[in-house]
């Protein structure tokens, strides 16, 4: 694989349906081999985007290059894409959906067969191979629509939301195979607004919002840059101080503790001397890194 | 080219496998051959004859009478239509002539009316003296329905032969008078050279034609089916990942035809072994009046180009209203309009067949919808030059192209507009967009 550094590259790519713009001017950049997070709210545009890599639809401007080419069918074969929109067809047997898939890839013969059988026994699903796929729960069907999308073996997986509605331990199972095949030097973006499991799994990100890029990087250095201004804080009483928008801008009460996020010009020491003469009884004060949620947060409503 | 053949390849086997398909496949023929078998059989069950008793005051008809009704019974075994078995159940009759001499009518029928009481005789009929003359005469029974008509006509027979003997004609002149003609149609070749024609071409445009109506209205709808199975089960956005639209909508359509193809090849074989089990019948009751319809080779090359052709052109309309709609029951109203034109097109045999050289022949026989019919009746009566068949097949086919790539590119702008039903114009946007 590694060919080249960059698996895609988009330069200033727009698209509109209509008077509406999904996307505008959006430059982007995905290394080989990490996990790539395409991140925003609900209509940022990361469908469309996607979209346009796998070549579903055209931008009106601007380019796309995949691999070092420029996008074109036969590219495509080398894509493993798990749109947010999925299904499979309910009448036919695992088996028979998974092969076609993979002929739809151009991957066909003996070699198939054996990998058909691999994925099935990695998820845990080999006893359903001759199973028609109404006959799966919700959660199988969701690994089968994975295995179909990893079954020939694609050297750029992307992945639209694939672990909503999976419960804990098929989550893992999932998330234990996307970083093991970014071990082996594929490349994945994954588009959600989960931003705990972004968190988790990104090396990099970018965030959309209403069709722009607001923030892009390696998911380190962005939380390095936005500073520590956010702090645990568990005591009793002091509720006063927490509520006093000078110096909180923002506070999240959780079972035992909360998180407060620090009013632009507080500091941290100003605030835990105010909890103290205030005569609450401090269990825990803590600077943390913001947390991916909170920059999202943040910057989503800067960007409004 | 393994993508297209992938996408072939599961259409026809998902569908081939089937439950509904092996049920309506085998079906059809039982139902066929239920329905020509049974009423032949109920028909042909014996039942006992119907004793009618005779009283001839005329003295000169009984034989006659008698005779008429065996006649009856030979020619109901040869008739060759499949109607004579349904034409009023004549059955068999034993007849037995009661001698009016030495009583009075009235003692006669006081007679009779005990016998047929007491069932030793189901009927029984007075022919009065001036019978000849005035022709009318009852026929008592025990509520049969359906000896009366087969009496009386055996009877108006057996009356005008008498007349006719009484009038001193002789047998020959008899036989003479009722010859019946011979009606030959004769049908001007090409060349100018006189052929017969038994009718049958038009008998096989109009079977093709009816066949053809037959696929498109039970295929179309599994076209239709086949485009909206990926949007309804959300699987479009991962094929057009892989695979172009084109590819996969011609996937699908081939896919569908090699079906309706199987379908169509075992009804067929089913119907030819009938056909074969009853001229076989028919023969070994000496009847060998079929013959093999004398129809040119290359008329049927152009039946089986132009069926393809009805058959695509449908088709290819279903997949884009397929393309337009979400559900299947969306597309099974936009489809109406399809039907109208079909059936349309379907009557076009008749204005065509009487004047197949006209201008309105010639356009409609050059437009794909109404061409398949249209064309098939022009050359089966004024085979039009070959240019113009050629032409109107071109046209044909190339619409087919046409139309499918407009689906698909509807199929796919659609698809990415989640669940919302095309209008026209709309369609026609997406068409150009993509």
């Amino acid at each position: 694989m590694a060919a080249s550094e960059t698996t895609i590259k988009l330069d200033r790519v727009s698209k509109s349906f209509g008077e509406f713009t999904a996307v505008r001017e959006l430059s982007l950049d995905v290394r080989a081999g990490r996990v790539f997070g395409l991140l925003g709210p609900n209509g940022a545009g990361k469908t469309t985007t996607i979209r346009m890599i796998v070549n579903i639809t055209a931008p009106d401007s601007g380019a796309i290059t995949l691999f070092g080419h420029k996008i074109d069918p036969a590219l495509q074969d080398r894509i493993g894409y798990l749109p947010e929109e999925r299904g499979l067809y309910r009448r036919m047997r695992v088996v028979d959906q998974l092969r076609f898939f993979a002929e739809l890839k151009n991957v066909r013969g003996k070699q198939v067969e054996s990998k058909i059988d691999e994925w099935l026994a990695r998820v845990k699903l080999s006893e359903w191979k001759n199973k028609r796929s109404m006959e799966l729960s919700k959660g199988m069907q969701q690994k089968i629509q994975f295995i179909t999308t990893v079954i020939h073996d694609p050297d750029l997986l992307i992945l639209d939301e694939p672990f909503s509605g999976l419960d804990p331990i098929n989550t893992e199972l999932l998330k234990e195979i996307v970083l093991e095949l970014k071990r082996a030097g594929k490349t994945v973006i994954f588009s959600t607004h989960q931003m705990e499991v972004a968190e988790r799994i990104c090396d990099d990100i970018c965030l959309l919002n209403r069709s722009q890029k607001v923030l892009d990087g390696s998911l380190r250095e962005i939380k390095r840059s936005f500073g520590r201004n956010s702090i645990a804080v568990r005591c009793e009483g002091g509720d006063g101080v927490l509520d006093d928008p000078a110096l909180v801008s923002k506070l999240v009460r959780h079972a035992d503790e909360a998180q407060a996020l620090l009013a632009p010009g507080a500091n941290a020491q100003t605030l835990l001397k105010r909890l103290m003469d205030s005569g609450a009884v401090i269990g825990k004060f803590e600077m943390i890194e913001p947390s991916l949620n909170d920059i999202f947060i943040t910057k989503v409503t800067e960007s409004a | 080219m393994t993508k297209f053949l992938a996408v072939v390849k599961r259409e026809y086997l998902q569908r081939v496998r089937a439950k509904m398909f092996i049920v309506t496949t085998i079906l059809l023929p039982a139902a066929m051959s239920f329905f020509g078998l049974v009423p032949i059989i109920v028909i042909n069950i014996k039942t006992p004859p119907v004793r009618v008793a005779v009283v001839d005051q005329t003295g000169k008809l009984y034989d006659q009478l008698r005779q008429a009704l065996v006649n009856d019974e030979a020619e109901e075994q040869t008739a060759n239509d499949n109607n004579a078995g349904l034409r009023g159940h004549r059955g068999s009759f034993v007849l037995q002539e009661i001698n009016a001499q030495n009583q009075s009518i009235d003692q006669l029928r006081d007679n009779l009316n005990q016998q047929l009481r007491a069932r030793e005789i189901d009927g029984y009929i007075i022919l009065p003296p001036d019978f000849l003359d005035h022709g009318e005469a009852e026929f008592f029974n025990n509520n049969d329905l359906f000896s009366q008509p087969a009496l009386q006509s055996a009877l108006s027979r057996t009356v005008r032969e008498q007349r006719l003997i009484e009038a001193k004609v002789d047998n020959k002149t008899r036989e003479g008078l009722f010859r019946p003609v011979d009606l030959q149609a004769v049908k001007i070749g090409e060349t100018g050279g006189q052929e017969r024609d038994s009718g049958s071409s038009f008998t096989v445009v109009f079977g093709v034609g009816f066949v053809m109506y037959l696929s498109i209205l039970l295929y179309g709808q599994v076209v239709l089916g086949a485009v909206i199975e990926e949007k309804e089960t959300r699987i479009a956005e991962i094929l057009f990942s892989s695979v172009r639209p084109f590819t996969l909508m011609m996937g699908k359509l081939v896919g569908v035809s090699l079906l309706a193809l199987t379908q169509l090849t075992i009804w067929a074989l089913a119907f030819s072994a009938f056909a074969l089990y009853g001229v076989n019948l028919l023969a070994s009751r000496g009847v060998t009046s079929f013959s093999i319809p004398h129809i040119p080779f290359s008329h049927y090359v152009y039946f089986a180009l132009f069926f393809l052709l009805g058959y695509f052109i449908y088709s290819t309309i279903y997949a884009l209203v397929g393309s337009m709609v979400t559900t299947a029951q969306e597309g099974g109203q936009l489809a109406m309009p399809i039907i109208v034109i079909l059936v349309v097109s379907f009557y076009l045999f008749f204005p065509v067949s009487r004047s197949p050289d006209s201008t309105f022949s010639f356009w409609v026989s050059m437009i794909p919808f109404s061409a398949p019919v249209a064309m098939l009746v022009r050359i089966v009566t004024q085979t039009p030059p070959f240019w113009q068949i050629a032409l109107s097949l071109l046209i044909g086919f190339s619409s087919v192209l046409v139309i499918t790539w407009i689906a698909s590119r509807v199929y796919r702008v659609g698809m990415l507009m989640y669940g919302k039903r095309a209008s026209i114009p709309e369609a026609w946007r997406w068409a150009r967009q993509a």
